[in-house]
């Protein structure tokens, strides 16, 4: 079954984190790459992305006169998806299991960043348009 | 370039099993052909919608290795619904794109408009971060 990992954040914690020094910025990704790593050996990853910065988010709704109507403002505390990890696994306490290890991954100073990880699972009705 | 688009439900918003089948059914095959028409274009990288909210859970690193699961979220929180990754020409295609699904009809026919959230996504980490 899929799952997706979702690990999201507000704007103030996307310039918290660019403040980090490099080299917990790099023990960070380190561990990241090796969880990726990891799932890429065992078959169980699907895909995993980051996404740019919320600066470059953008919301639309619907359109008037054939012009989508965008928005770029947003209340402080909006929580914006930082990245995501689509796994295919035998069953959901492994994708937790996954999850706990993305949210153990260092901080500053090695600490644990102990950040909370959304774990949803894919919906399998016909619309779903993956290939 | 690939940006991702995110359709975003309340969780007391999530009326979907309550519309009338037939209003069900027409919501459904705009979603189809939506997709079906940025696979011809060879823009549509994938498409999925996600289980309902009781189904998800939030997990933090425990320790000893055991995962600390939640399902509490606050009433207020948004949901990820499902989402388009597209790899388009333009930002403005992506936004073209997003404001046809946000133009979905809802009850009675009448077009959602809901938001959808249009997020380009980073092809890699900047290297000096690997």
């Amino acid at each position: 079954m899929k799952y997706i990992l979702l690990m999201s954040g507000t704007k103030g914690g996307v310039d918290h984190y660019q403040a980090w020094s490099q080299k917990d910025i790099h023990a960070h990704m380190a561990v990241l790459h090796n969880i990726n790593k990891r799932l890429t050996e065992s078959g169980e990853l699907v895909a995993t992305q980051g996404l740019a910065g919320p600066n470059e988010a953008k919301v639309v709704r619907g359109e008037k006169n054939g012009i989508p109507v965008t928005d770029g403002v947003f209340p402080e505390s909006k929580e914006f998806l930082l990245g995501y990890w689509i796994v295919d696994v035998a069953s959901p306490e492994r994708a937790c299991a996954i999850a706990g290890q993305i949210s153990g991954a260092p901080g500053p100073g090695g600490v644990p960043t102990n950040m909370a990880i959304e774990v949803r699972r894919f919906a399998t009705f016909e619309q779903s348009g993956s290939k | 370039m690939k940006y991702i688009l995110m359709m975003n439900t309340m969780k007391a918003g999530q009326g979907i099993p309550n519309w009338a089948v037939n209003d069900l059914q027409a919501h459904i095959a705009f979603m189809m052909n939506l997709n079906k028409d940025l696979r011809s274009s060879g823009e549509l990288v994938s498409a999925e919608g996600l289980s309902f909210p009781d189904q998800a859970r939030l997990v933090r690193a425990g320790k000893n290795g055991v995962p600390i699961t939640d399902g509490v979220f606050p009433e207020s929180k948004e949901f990820l619904a499902g989402f388009w990754i597209v790899d388009v020409d333009t930002p403005e295609r992506a936004y073209a794109i997003a404001a046809r699904a946000s133009a979905a009809p809802g009850p009675g026919g009448a077009p959602l408009n809901m938001p959808i959230e249009v997020r380009p996504v980073m092809s890699a980490p900047p290297p000096e971060m690997m």
